[in-house]
């Protein structure tokens, strides 16, 4: 037989196990299958209340905060006395911020997970887990091992860790946003206190504003947020007496008159007072190295580890920034974020994990960990310890906690709606307005459509 | 014998194959499988995965970004690809030439090329920055510029489908493209013969004619790969467009791979994002079907 023959047969039979390959790759899933796995899933969970077993490592992901090495250190450090009294082993490993979404995502599709972690957006990767993947309910531990939660943690920062009904997990950090200001710009400028009302704010960022000979912007009067460009939008619309969905997580309420006010109010500040950075839409904006290099005088809602953060890096800055309760409105509406600790869908060491969490969530470990990043904490018992009125800065976050507005929101498509890439309806509708120059009442209300679309087809 | 060399042969390149089936092909045809049913992770728990044919290729081409990223990604490959050759042209002249420091210069030449795109797009992000951009404080010292240019975020200056931050990110993408296509050009370059350029000379060819009539066409060959594996990855590229602009301002950058990727890990369309990749996969199949019949037509062959 030829050289020839035998290279044809070979090519022949790889097209047809390539082909084959391929049938079964293309293959689609079936809602049947789904049904199926479904029912096996909910077999498995009902018996993942297990027995403890001595010698046991559970896995524990957290999201990084402060000075990674540091933060590792001090989870390690509770970890080591944890295993200690109890002899379960804890495997602490740290997920950047920045890997943090997509981990997030893969877990919630039946990708590797840990049995215990620092997580957020319960409400999202529950309904995109479902039954099978993501956040584990713990309902049937909440009794035993938090009896107080109710009295023991803000009732507002509970609404994170419920969904459809059932308990999640513990929630042990805030992220309340208070107003920055540079104290020796305001006294530059004849400012003997930060600005109190819209109407204010609008009236210091024109005088704080610095321009060189050719017009040139040496300093900004003010920056309308200290993070993403969607989670600086947000408080506004609150403010203006605005929400962007009904209670019930089914509606959205985009077009009103308060999303108006607020868009409008912002493009009068960036396009006609120009007191604002153009950019600070684009995803290479950075607040913290606008205002750190004397580049912006007032900010208006910060996470509140900026304290922290630039007592550590920038000590320069020492006493010449301070913090205030946000400018008001209708109302003072302040940003509030939230993190929990919770379980993993697929963990078989479910006892070992709550273990672990109600060990991190005495009042001692919150309190420090609360205290290491500067961030309020749900905690009742850690937000009445002497700690937040040592420092002034301290105590401003505390008044903004009586302002706080949850920035969680009860559909699953939330995250998918909130997101600060061009694509997303909210950073669209900004953004057209902003930078577009497209009528405020059209981008609403395409903005109303595109938002209940994505509500709709989050809704479980 | 033959048979046993054949299957030799085989056998040594079947690790190679298992790998590029396991991690390249398997893939590609599960996305295309993916492109053709519904995976929205905010349905998947409920509505599971059902066919649904054409549909998703009909909604990204609904979409009006889907074509502004196709436009971009177009524009991106002609603008990179071509400065990048005739860059590339230039300095492999100079370096094939006979000077003090050459061998030095050579190795300088390779220090974008080593430097991964990520690192290359978190430098250049600094270097653009508008208030502190040392590109702007040293035009604004000479009195070149009023104003700093907003060299990442200007959405105002748009000619067409070319932009300030088009430039931007496409001469990023030129000089981290730049030493690969050097090399490979100047390894071609020494590899004619001086006795054509010498027979030329003495035909009274100038440096231009030279040029023109002798370098050029010698370099057809490794010209003809360049700019087809220039192409193919100037279609699918990722890293610069997405870590430096994410596609801003206004898709001003955003190409195909951005928004593939967007729609997938960012609104949790894998189906769209899936849409998008064969999209991808069918115009980088194009150029290289293209360029293998070239290439076969060239030999004889086929």
């Amino acid at each position: 037989m030829s050289a020839k023959v035998t290279r044809r047969r070979f090519l022949r039979a790889a097209g047809l196990l390539g082909a084959g390959a391929g049938l079964a790759a293309c293959a689609p899933r079936v809602v049947e299958k789904a049904v199926e796995v479904e029912k096996e899933v909910t077999q498995v969970v009902e018996k993942q209340v297990t027995k403890v077993v001595p010698g046991t490592t559970i896995q524990f992901w957290t999201m990084n905060y402060g000075d990674p090495a540091q933060w590792l250190d001090m989870l390690k450090k509770h970890a080591t006395e944890f295993q200690e009294k109890t002899g379960i082993g804890v495997d602490v490993q740290m997920i950047n911020w920045a890997q943090g979404m997509n981990t997030w995502l893969l877990v919630a599709r039946g990708g590797a997970h840990p049995d215990c972690a620092d997580m957020y957006w319960l409400h999202s990767f529950a309904s995109i887990g479902g039954k099978e993947y993501g956040p584990l309910p713990i309902t049937e531990y909440q009794q035993e091992y938090w009896p107080d939660l109710k009295e023991r943690f803000f009732e507002g920062s509970l609404k994170d860790v419920y969904w459809q009904g059932e308990f999640y997990g513990i929630p042990w950090r805030g992220d309340i946003r208070p107003m920055i200001y540079r104290v020796d710009f305001l006294e530059e400028a004849g400012f003997s206190k930060p600005p109190e009302t819209w109407e204010e704010l609008r009236e210091y960022a024109k005088a704080l504003t610095v321009r060189d000979s050719n017009g040139n912007v040496l300093r900004w009067g003010f920056l309308p947020g200290g993070a993403n460009p969607c989670q600086n939008f947000m408080p506004w619309v609150w403010q203006a007496g605005g929400e962007f969905m009904t209670a019930d997580g089914k509606t959205a309420t985009i077009d009103t008159p308060a999303m108006a006010e607020a868009l409008e109010f912002l493009y009068q500040l960036q396009n006609v007072d120009k007191v604002i950075p153009p950019e600070w839409l684009e995803p290479s904006f950075a607040p913290m190295d606008y205002f750190a290099a004397d580049k912006a005088a007032i900010v208006f809602q910060v996470p509140d580890d900026w304290a922290k953060n630039l007592e550590r890096d920038y000590p320069e800055l020492d006493g010449k920034w301070a913090y205030e309760v946000p400018v008001k409105n209708k109302t003072r509406a302040c940003y509030s974020g939230a993190g929990y600790w919770g379980c993993l869908r697929g963990t078989t060491r479910v006892e070992e994990a709550v273990q672990w969490i109600h060990y991190l969530s005495q009042d001692s470990i919150m309190t420090e960990l609360s205290q290491y990043l500067g961030r309020v904490s749900p905690n009742k018992n850690v937000m009445s310890n002497p700690y937040w009125q040592e420092k002034e800065w301290r105590k401003k976050i505390v008044a903004c906690l009586e302002h706080a507005h949850t920035s969680q929101h009860p559909s699953p498509a939330w995250s998918r709606i909130i997101v600060h890439q061009p694509g997303a309806p909210i950073y669209d509708m900004v953004y057209e307005v902003m930078n577009n120059n497209v009528p405020i009442p059209d981008a609403i209300a395409k903005c109303q459509k595109r938002v209940q679309e994505e509500m709709d087809k989050g809704a479980s | 014998m033959v048979r046993r060399k054949n299957a030799f042969c085989y056998l040594m390149v079947a690790p190679m194959l298992a790998l590029v089936l396991v991690l390249g092909v398997y893939p590609m045809l599960q996305t295309l499988g993916m492109s053709v049913v519904q995976y929205d992770l905010m349905r998947i728990a409920r509505e599971g995965t059902p066919f649904v044919g054409l549909e998703n290729f009909r909604q990204i081409a609904a979409e009006p970004r889907f074509w502004i990223a196709f436009r971009n990604t177009l524009v991106f490959v002609a603008i990179v690809v071509g400065c990048v050759v005739a860059l590339g042209l230039f300095v492999a002249q100079v370096l094939n030439m006979d000077f003090r420091g050459r061998g030095i210069l050579r190795s300088l030449i390779l220090v974008p090329w080593v430097t991964p795109p990520v690192v290359s797009s978190a430098i250049w992000i600094w270097m653009y920055m508008a208030d502190r951009s040392p590109i702007n404080q040293v035009l604004m010292s000479l009195g070149l510029l009023d104003a700093p240019i907003r060299f990442l975020t200007d959405a105002s200056k748009v000619w067409g489908p070319f932009s300030v931050p088009m430039g931007a990110v496409s001469s990023v993408r030129i000089w981290n493209g730049l030493p690969f296509v050097t090399v490979m050009l100047l390894a071609g370059l020494q590899s004619i013969p001086h006795e054509v350029y010498e027979a030329a000379e003495i035909d009274g060819a100038s440096g231009i004619a030279r040029f023109r009539y002798v370098t050029l066409p010698m370099l057809g060959p490794v010209l003809s790969v360049l700019v087809t594996l220039l192409a193919i990855g100037g279609i699918g590229h990722f890293e610069m467009n997405y870590i430096m602009t994410l596609g801003g301002p206004n898709d001003l950058t955003n190409v195909l791979s951005v928004l593939a990727y967007q729609s997938a890990f960012t609104f949790y369309r894998f189906d769209l994002g899936a849409a998008i990749s064969a999209i991808i996969l069918l115009s980088t199949g194009t150029v290289a079907a293209f360029y293998i019949r070239a290439q076969l037509r060239g030999t004889g062959a086929g």
